[in-house]
């Protein structure tokens, strides 16, 4: 397995690999929007034959300069890819390119309030707080957590692998979903 | 630029305002302001108000008016710069783009300096890849906004486009000291980035690096810096310094396989001992990552040492309960005594496990969660499954089943052990089984509904799918809208196999639009990635665009679409009485030696070329795609031409 930053050639596998694996998909046109207004800020996992396994979506909020954060679109690792840690490795790849490149204080997501597995990779891997409860976040009616990461220790240090995630163990089966 | 037939001060002033609702959208208003002119009898005829009259109606979804007056405005008027500008943003509208090309440059010729116009030319051009003439264009708005940024960046990236580095180098030097006043920001930063690119395109890897250096403090994306340095001291055989770039990539993403490649090369390591050795270390390094002792397996050659490598790795999979394992070290089998070596310790283990609870027979061990040898067996089974032995693949995964029946893993690969067998529809079943297992996952959602296609059930498939498309809408709608081509390209192949050539072509051609889409998708970055920035980004979007129906994707189906479309050339479907079997003993010579070509694997133009032809034969023909003309059969096809 392979992490990497996504290149344009990317999308369209990411596309597939949402397609197969979460309920909320987007037309190739809002993954093309991500990957040409926040090249840095996406991540895929791949496989030995170049398969995107899992990837991460990102990109940024700019409703002001004091305000400045990140926001995962999606995140999936496939079903067949779970219990390697690949969710947490993209997540923090992607936070500390939030951070060099657009100063980004914090990073935000929601995550369907059934998804234990997803909550459970936030919360005790990723130290995601809970913000708030979206009701009807989803198109069809569940409610969404709203959560977010403060990022200021990938700031202070900009190794994230050394430093933000030696403290994070995979403690469980890191099934991962997550919408915008 | 008088036009031909000047309007009073009234009359223009109402003209102006159809502009302006255009550009605001406001159509219905545009067209009262344009019936105000036209019911006065002087101007009846007036050309640019005939063709705005129709740009609007186009934009209300009137296209047969909309041509038709747009058509007669420039008629009335040929000299307008106006009308043939509309004229081009009709055609463009409609996706004819050569075209609309045409009618831009009819307008040029009475209005030469007309930005707007050069604008629009410049995004039809890049987007046809003329870029010879996207050059001029671009030439011809920088001449006349030399303070704009886009007309320096449009300059230098049609140059750059045409391989011509020293000139866009130039350009974008000048402007970054002439017109670039800070601050250093995103932008900046990827406009250094971008000129570094262009830099290294041409092949001065030196100069690239120098320049680099340079403005490394006011470049933000650190990776890339990173990355593409090391890249040219790779180049230029610096390789103390690339060793460094690597091992400091490696503190930032322990999981990237190329920063190990590019690191042994750095370290100009060749023999395989010295590349243990080298995993060996960040083995240590880097406890917690699973690139280097996965890629240490590969490395090592040696069977005693990989014997012991690898009992390592799979003890410890097997432990924590990895459920890839066996994916993720599938590749090793290709060496047959590495394979060997792996099913003699997995035996040994499930042995073990089930007597003692340990891997070894070494009394000393520690007890392993009973979980192990559950685990233990499913490796066995994808192991056996993967030597094509069915049988040693079943028993093993049965005994996984027993073990913990509830785990959704495990009727995946049962399923999957019968479809390699060659039972698709006991393999659905299983996956079936998988399924309701746990309705909320889609990704077996996903396997499920594919392997019903394999089995020929695209009814029971698209059901199946249906449980995670939006409510409302039948599922093979939404899965259209959301551009699902797996499925389409399933249900073509299924289709193709039940003999309904129709729906199979149908499929098939969903995904072309796919394919057609996702080309147009790139039209609005032209603009867009220039006020961005993201340049770099934006030229691999141009460079994936160039090959785009090269995607496997695109392949796949596309072969689905030929073999259908050889099939009816060489059986005609009016030929066919509906209720009886093509008679096979008729089948033209020539038809296996056009599957012949198709299999020999030709480049995927020659086969785009093909499906090219057979889509006129079959617009020329009295059948109609996607309908269900095509006759239904209840009993398999036979064998012989089913390809």
């Amino acid at each position: 397995m392979n992490i990497r930053c996504a290149r344009p050639s990317d999308l369209m596998n990411m596309q597939h690999c949402n397609l197969l694996c979460l309920p909320e998909n987007y037309q190739m046109k809002y993954y093309f929007y991500h990957g040409l207004s926040w090249p840095q800020l996406s991540y895929v996992a791949e496989d030995e034959k170049g398969h995107i396994v899992g990837y991460v979506l990102a990109k940024m909020e700019e409703d002001g300069e004091d305000n400045r954060h990140g926001h995962i679109t999606s995140l999936a690792v496939k079903r067949s890819h779970r219990r390697l840690g690949l969710a947490q490795k993209l997540m923090n790849q992607a936070s500390l390119a939030m951070v060099e490149c657009f100063q980004a204080k914090y990073v935000s997501l929601h995550v369907r309030k059934s998804n234990r597995a997803a909550l459970n990779l936030y919360t005790n891997s990723l130290g995601f707080k809970i913000l708030e409860i979206e009701p009807k976040y989803y198109a069809d009616g569940e409610d969404a957590y709203s959560m977010m990461r403060d990022l200021s220790s990938f700031s202070a240090d900009s190794k994230p692998e050394s430093q933000a995630s030696d403290n994070l163990e995979i403690k469980s089966d890191s099934a991962v979903i997550s919408q915008c | 630029m008088p036009p031909n037939n000047p309007l009073p001060p009234k009359e223009n002033a109402l003209f102006k305002r159809i502009l302006r609702c255009y550009e605001h959208k406001q159509y219905k208003n545009g067209l009262k302001f344009a019936k105000q002119i036209l019911s006065n009898p002087k101007f009846a005829e007036h050309g640019e108000t005939l063709a705005m009259k129709g740009l609007t109606l186009n934009c209300l979804g009137r296209k047969d008016e909309a041509y038709e007056y747009v058509r007669r405005g420039l008629r009335n008027d040929l000299k307008s710069p106006v009308c043939w500008h509309v004229y081009g943003l009709l055609q463009r509208s409609d996706k004819k783009y050569d075209e609309a090309i045409k009618c831009y440059r009819n307008a040029l010729k009475w209005e030469k300096e007309n930005i707007q116009i050069l604008r629009d030319l410049s995004l039809l051009q890049i987007q046809m890849r003329d870029l010879e003439g996207y050059k001029d264009t671009r030439y011809q708005l920088f001449m006349l906004r030399p303070t704009q940024r886009a007309s320096w960046i449009g300059f230098a990236m049609s140059y750059h486009l045409l391989g011509d580095y020293e000139m866009a180098n130039s350009i974008l030097d000048a402007f970054r000291t002439n017109q670039m006043k800070g601050p250093y920001d995103y932008e900046h930063s990827e406009l250094l980035l971008y000129q570094n690119m262009v830099l290294a395109e041409s092949g001065q890897f030196d100069r690239a690096l120098s320049h680099l250096h340079k403005f490394q403090t006011q470049i933000l994306d650190k990776l890339s810096v990173k990355e593409t340095s090391g890249e040219y001291y790779l180049k230029l055989k610096r390789f103390k310094e690339a060793e460094a770039v690597y091992e400091d990539l490696l503190r930032r993403n322990p999981e990237n396989v190329m920063y190990y490649q590019k690191l042994i090369e750095a370290k100009q390591l060749s023999d395989p001992d010295e590349k243990v050795a080298f995993f060996e270390v960040y083995k240590k390094e880097y406890p917690k990552a699973i690139a280097p002792r996965r890629l240490q397996l590969s490395e090592t050659g040696a069977p005693a040492a990989f014997a012991r490598l690898v009992d390592e790795y799979l003890r410890h999979g097997l432990h924590k309960g990895i459920p890839p394992l066996f994916v993720d070290i599938r590749s090793l089998y290709t060496d047959k005594v590495k394979a060997e070596t792996i099913e003699n310790l997995v035996l040994q283990y499930i042995e073990n496990l089930s007597k003692s609870g340990t891997f070894s027979a070494d009394p000393g061990e520690v007890k392993q969660p009973a979980s192990a040898l559950l685990w233990a067996y499913y490796y066995a089974a994808q192991h056996f499954d993967y030597k094509k032995d069915t049988n040693r693949a079943l028993k093993y995964i049965d005994a996984a089943i027993e073990h913990t029946p509830t785990l959704i893993e495990l009727f995946i690969v049962k399923g999957r052990i019968f479809k390699h067998a060659g039972d698709p529809i006991s393999a659905y079943q299983w996956l079936e089984e998988a399924q309701a297992m746990d309705t909320a996952d889609r990704y077996v959602n996903s396997k499920c509904a594919r392997y019903m296609l394999r089995a020929g059930h695209v009814q029971r498939a698209e059901e199946m799918c249906a449980k995670f498309t939006r409510e409302g809408v039948p599922a093979t709608e939404n899965l259209n809208e959301m551009q699902c081509m797996w499925f389409q390209t399933e249900a073509a192949t299924a289709y193709q196999r039940a003999q309904l050539w129709g729906e199979a072509l149908k499929k098939a051609h969903e995904v072309d639009r796919h394919f057609s889409e996702i080309m147009e998708d790139q039209f609005d970055f032209h603009s867009y990635c220039m006020r961005k920035m993201t340049l770099r980004s934006y030229v691999g979007l141009l460079r994936l665009e160039d090959v785009l129906r090269a995607h496997p994707f695109y392949f796949r189906c596309a072969r689905a679409a030929i073999q259908v479309y050889l099939r009816l050339d060489a059986c005609p479907l009016q030929d066919v009485p509906q209720t009886q079997e093509p008679d096979t003993d008729d089948l033209p010579t020539y038809l296996p030696l056009k599957f012949v070509i198709l299999l020999t694997g030709r480049p995927v133009y020659e086969i785009l070329v093909k499906v090219e032809t057979h889509r006129e034969r079959w617009r020329g023909s009295n059948i109609t795609t996607g309908t269900a003309s095509a006759p239904r059969r209840t009993t398999p096809p036979p064998a012989s031409v089913c390809f």
